[in-house]
């Protein structure tokens, strides 16, 4: 079984998978983190009018599985829109912008981000939230006495060493958003596991197929557990060892 | 020199005699014709609740070539499996259970030309879907795994391929506007649709894109048999009974209308 290689058409598939995988990973990371620095400043606001819906939301997005999630927005929710959007959102759209064509993302492409943003923007908000938690009050309350507003607070004091303390479990989120962007395949959204799985089922070669979609998360997890060791040694976290 | 011209003879009236007692003399001799049919495989050969007996297209089949011989009918029930191996076994006569012609088949059994094709069809929106050449431009939901896929792949390159884990999931993507065709083979494609609700939105369009044609097994070598059972098909066709088996299964007022686009004879 081993001594047979994937015909070039095959490997271009997966590329092409790998590329989906990549690009959707990175694009739900940034928005994912800036909701989920939202919710975490809702989450830890004096106001009830603030915390007690963020506390729904990550109640909801965290205490429920991803798939079905992906399932509610690709078939529950397509279910509810007025039918004239829908068919705007399922036929291509390509902008021209001169030097190149923007393509509007598939219907697919638009419900496994929406999906994963927000599963993903609960986790890094309780991540951003301990981050918050391991600031010092006695500095706060420093703060506060030398005249600081809230906002100066928060900006100078708190954020800093919040972000620095929340960086390696940030991280580890990142790497499940590549991983559970696999998930998406369940929606027909070509990334890397369903260009596997279909180079499978025309070729046969089970082990290659699977070996080569393996290898490349493996290479993609370990490209940003360098990067975040690299952020560390350069910025690290308060209370570690210098 | 006379001596041999009688060895030759009587050598040649042996074997003729052998070849006369075949298995089409054994049938009217026994009055007896053994048919495999399934018994799980609605509408080709299920068992009917209400008779408990099996019933469907092929054994419909089945008992034309029963009668036109003159005896009486005997069905073995059998899986996908047993086919080829109570043909060679010399177990049933006649194998109808959606036996798909294969060329790695035939090296085993005789083939009657086929009664039944079942091809890979698509279910649309009504008026939306009429001929293959609109494929190339739809976006389409396959099931994941299919030679359903690869088929459509090679034939219509440009179509925008969608997969699901199942022909429901798939419908379901359908149905919301996801995709504007899915495609299977045509009898699954109507079982599925007889269960939905909304389904007078929805039709089948009388087209296939690939044929597997359905044809009576026989045993190896037995070309009087097959002969026999060729030309019984060919006057189903001609005589309107074989339009009658087929609308009692798949007509407009079945459960299961399918337009029939393939006819004994076709090929």
């Amino acid at each position: 079984m081993l001594d047979e290689l994937l015909a070039p058409k095959y490997l271009g598939w997966l590329i092409e998978g790998f590329g989906v995988t990549l690009l959707l990973s990175a694009l739900v990371s940034v928005a994912a983190t800036v909701l989920g620095l939202g919710l975490c400043l809702a989450r830890v606001a004096q106001s009830p009018l603030w915390s007690w819906p963020a506390r729904a939301w990550l109640s909801v997005f965290r205490n429920t599985p991803l798939l079905v999630q992906l399932f509610f927005w690709y078939f529950g929710a397509s279910a509810l829109m007025p039918e004239k959007l829908l068919i705007w959102l399922n036929t291509p759209h390509v902008w021209d912008l001169k030097l190149f064509g923007v393509r509007w993302p598939s219907f697919e492409y638009i419900a496994g981000f929406f999906g994963l943003t927000l599963y993903t923007a609960a986790f890094i908000a309780e991540e951003f939230r301990s981050g918050v938690r391991g600031v010092p009050a006695g500095q706060i309350a420093a703060a506060q006495a030398l005249g600081f507003t809230p906002l100066q607070v928060w900006l100078n004091v708190v954020m800093p060493q919040a972000f620095r303390i929340s960086l390696p479990p940030l991280l580890g989120q990142y790497m499940n958003a590549v991983k559970n962007s696999s998930l998406t395949m369940a929606i027909g959204l070509a990334e890397l596991s369903y260009a596997s799985r279909q180079v499978e089922t025309e070729t046969f070669k089970t082990f290659q197929a699977f070996g080569i979609a393996t290898t490349l998360y493996i290479l993609t997890i370990i490209v940003i557990e360098l990067a975040g060791q690299w952020l560390q040694r350069r910025k690290p976290a308060p209370g570690a060892s210098h | 020199m006379k001596k041999l011209r009688l060895a030759t003879l009587l050598a040649l009236s042996l074997l003729s005699g052998l070849a006369q007692a075949d298995r089409l003399d054994d049938i009217k001799k026994n009055g007896v014709l053994r048919v495999a049919a399934f018994d799980s495989n609605p509408p080709f050969g299920f068992i009917d609740p209400q008779t408990r007996q099996i019933a469907g297209l092929d054994v419909d089949y089945a008992k034309e070539l029963a009668d036109r011989l003159g005896v009486k009918l005997e069905l073995v029930p059998t899986n996908p499996a047993n086919r080829i191996p109570l043909l060679t076994a010399n177990k049933v006569d006649v194998v109808l259970a959606n036996f798909t012609i294969t060329e790695e088949r035939a090296k085993q059994v005789n083939f009657s030309i086929p009664y039944f094709a079942s091809g890979q069809q698509f279910i649309a929106r009504k008026g939306t879907l009429s001929s293959p050449e609109q494929l190339g431009s739809l976006r389409i939901g396959v099931d994941k795994g299919t030679t359903n896929e690869i088929v459509l792949r090679e034939k219509y390159p440009s179509a925008k391929l969608v997969a699901y884990d199942d022909t429901p999931f798939a419908f379901t993507a359908l149905r919301n506007g996801n995709v504007q065709a899915i495609t299977q083979d045509g009898p699954k494609l109507v079982g599925l649709l007889a269960n939905v609700p909304d389904r007078d939105k929805y039709e089948i369009p009388p087209f296939s894109i690939s044929d597997d044609l359905i044809g009576a097994g026989l045993p190896k070598g037995e070309q009087r048999l097959t002969e026999f059972v060729n030309d019984s098909l060919r006057e189903l066709e001609a005589s309107g009974r074989a339009q009658a088996i087929y609308d009692t299964w798949f007509g407009p007022d079945s459960r299961t209308p399918l337009t029939r686009i393939f006819r004994i004879g076709d090929r």
